[in-house]
């Protein structure tokens, strides 16, 4: 019989098929006494059961010992280890409360951090933690800050900025013809998100979503990012040498840190992308560490972009990411959320914004673009001019697009909607968690129904409203009638979001009045918007503190 | 794969065609570009001097974003190719947590040319070999010629 027909029939009586494998990775160098010296590749591969009969007569005896060779073989295995990763590389939006729940039985230091976030940061947006998460996450929200500007000529502005770039890889002595096929990934996603944009089909989100789905172009525009980063630190070397170790080389640091294909974005990596790349384009860049650092607040990081002036822009588009060690994420507040959906929309900023009032008056929705005169038309109903403010109104508005995206449901415009939808839908989950930052002061079925639930018969409408809420407090009362029946547009999650940020005062004496909602002099008092530390420092507070507690 | 990494690979495959280096050839299948087949004659200031090599250079699908994988075919007594019937050869540039995207094919074949005439015994996967190396400058460069003169014909 031949020597291969024999140890196929071991292989075939071996009473555990199982086992080989795991004292074949052991073994595979021991040479063995019956292999034949000219053994080819693949040869003791199909012999497995060989092995293992070997060993196994070894392993069962009293005094087994694994020799220095298979211990380095099995250090080698555990140090090529990696944790399956699983998850989209970029995943969908979701409400931030999922990360606090995560850490509701955590350790008290990150319960504690962890609570206030969805409050403040209303979504959040995993990153597959494969070594990438962190150019990652800086990569897409980035692009996606340029899809929230809704601009077609700010992607060409920055195609152009970026293409000037080139002058700084080819200093750093990159090749063109290589770097280029990355440079190609970035461009034609900028291209395509372009071309949503002028087309207004909204589907620039989920060509974002799709494009960084997929691991080549994604991993290109990565590239890409580590390549301008590298580039920008190389030629800057005064503001990142001083930070390298010991003796360090500039050049070399970031060939091993920055450029090399598996390395996590480093503090000097960030700062390089947010000077070269996210600064430059009129980007803010947060990050908000969660660590178990002392402290009841998630320290934030943040990178201010500035204009030609030198001075910090106003109200930049905010890139955020949220950091736990090892990890990053990225992090949205409800605002900016919002604006991308109301950027989509073909419709002139001027109409939802009246439509928003439906609210308010029902009846006023059919001629949205003529209520001042409507209202001024109702005999009796603005003595004292107030129907003038009408225009004012709006104008405080205009610059917090933020609530507008609540219109969508509006019927006239629902074909341009579609694409919008699964956005709109997202905003469900944020009901809860942000309940918080309701504000009543536009919100007139909430604080209806927690304050004036019981006395809500008719009685109290005759008098005038308090002082407080001067725009929208008396018609607001007048349209109402009766009890209250909420509209739709208002049970809509977030119609209420990003509001109070739109408070155009915000000064102590105003905060410390009872015209201030979160005063509790006010009679339309918020008490979680009240902190009483920032206002009187006695009497209350040690109630408040055991209330909230 | 993906197109980009096709493309990359015929860039480099090109790049390689305009500037060989001495003593080597490409065998390029354009039906599997992603396993390159290298014939590598041992330089001639080196000890494998004499010797014909075979390698072959993988490409992951991952490229470029993770290294191609170097492997001798050939039998070859080097501290840096791991005596076994793979042959591997991964170090430098090659490891994955050293690679750079960036890095062009031709340089890796100058890497592998450089170290058959100056072995990295500190960088070494045949531990055993690169001590030969350092102690006992002679055995090693006798084994290795004998090698190449038993295999590398």
């Amino acid at each position: 019989m031949s020597r291969p027909s024999v140890l196929t029939h071991n292989y075939h009586s071996y009473p555990q098929p199982g086992f080989d494998s795991i004292v074949h990775t052991g073994l595979s160098y021991r040479p063995l006494p019956i292999r034949a010296p000219e053994l080819s590749a693949g040869y003791n591969q199909q012999h497995t059961g060989h092995h293992g009969r070997i060993s196994t007569v070894r392993m069962s005896g009293p005094a087994y010992m694994a020799s220095d060779e298979e211990l380095a073989n099995l250090q080698k295995l555990s140090s090529e280890y990696q944790p399956e990763v699983t998850g989209p590389l970029v995943g969908e939006r979701q409400s931030s409360s999922a990360i606090a729940t995560e850490y509701a039985n955590a350790d008290p230091i990150y319960r504690v951090k962890t609570a206030a976030l969805p409050s403040n940061y209303a979504y959040f947006r995993t990153c597959r933690g494969d070594g990438h998460c962190g150019w990652r996450a800086i990569a897409f929200t980035y692009f996606e800050a340029l899809l929230r500007v809704a601009d077609v000529n700010k992607l060409e502005d920055e195609e152009a900025r970026l293409q000037s770039m080139h002058n700084l890889l080819n200093a750093a002595g990159f090749p063109e013809h290589v770097y280029i096929d990355f440079v190609d990934e970035a461009f034609g996603l900028l291209q395509k998100l372009s071309a949503s944009l002028r087309a207004m089909d909204g589907a620039g989100p989920e060509t974002l979503l799709q494009t960084f789905n997929d691991p080549s172009t994604a991993m290109a525009i990565i590239t890409y990012l580590k390549l301008l980063a590298s580039a920008w630190m190389q030629s800057n070397p005064n503001d990142f040498a001083p930070f390298l170790e010991f003796n360090q080389d500039l050049k070399s640091y970031c060939s091993m840190n920055i450029e090399a294909a598996q390395c996590e974005i480093d503090h000097l990596g960030i700062a390089a992308l947010a000077e070269a790349v996210i600064k430059p384009a009129g980007f803010a860049l947060e990050v908000l560490y969660l660590d178990r650092s002392p402290g009841e607040e998630i320290n934030t990081y943040r990178y201010e972009p500035t204009g030609h002036d030198g001075l910090p822009l106003k109200n930049p588009q905010t890139l955020r990411l949220l950091y736990r060690p090892g990890h990053y994420d990225i992090l949205y507040k409800a605002e900016d959320v919002a604006q991308p959906l109301q950027q989509a929309q073909p419709v002139p900023t001027q109409a939802p914004l009246h439509v928003a009032l439906a609210g308010y008056a029902d009846e006023f929705v059919p001629m949205s673009s003529n209520i001042p005169d409507v209202m001024t038309m109702i005999p009796g109903m603005y003595p004292t001019g107030i129907g003038q403010r009408w225009p004012s109104v709006s104008y405080d508005y205009n610059p917090n697009p933020a609530p507008q995206p609540q219109i969508a449901p509006v019927p006239t415009y629902a074909p341009a909607q579609t694409p919008a939808t699964p956005v709109a839908s997202s905003h469900q989950e944020y009901v809860t968690p942000v309940h918080a930052s309701h504000v009543n002061h536009h919100n007139p079925p909430s604080h209806h129904t927690i304050q004036l639930e019981p006395p809500l018969v008719l009685p109290i409408h005759p008098p005038p409203p308090p002082p407080v809420t001067i725009d929208r407090g008396p018609q607001m009362t007048i349209e109402r009638g009766g009890p209250f029946r909420p509209s739709m547009y208002e049970l809509e999650p977030g119609f209420h979001s990003g509001q109070p940020h739109a408070l155009p005062f915000q000064t102590s004496i105003f905060r410390n009045s009872h015209y201030n909602t979160a005063h509790f002099l006010n009679p339309d008092f918020q008490p979680e918007e009240w902190s009483p530390d920032s206002e009187y420092a006695t009497g209350n507070r040690g109630r408040h503190k055991s209330a909230s507690q | 794969m993906s197109a980009g990494a096709k493309k990359r690979i015929m860039k480099e495959y090109g790049e390689c065609m305009k500037d060989t280096p001495s003593g080597m050839k490409i065998n390029f299948d354009e039906q599997n570009m992603t396993e390159w087949e290298i014939l590598l004659d041992g330089p001639e200031q080196s000890i494998y001097s004499g010797g014909h090599f075979k390698l072959k250079m993988t490409f992951p699908t991952e490229y470029p974003f993770k290294p191609p994988v170097v492997s001798f075919k050939t039998k070859i007594y080097h501290p840096n190719v791991s005596n076994d019937d793979k042959g591997s050869m991964c170090l430098g540039m090659l490891r994955p947590d050293e690679w750079k995207p960036p890095n062009k094919v031709v340089s890796v074949l100058r890497l592998i040319q450089t170290l058959l005439i100056e072995p990295n015994a500190d960088d070494a996967i045949e531990p055993s070999i690169a001590n030969e190396y350092k102690e006992n400058r002679k055995e090693f460069d006798k084994t290795a010629k004998d090698w190449v003169k038993r295999y590398a014909k």
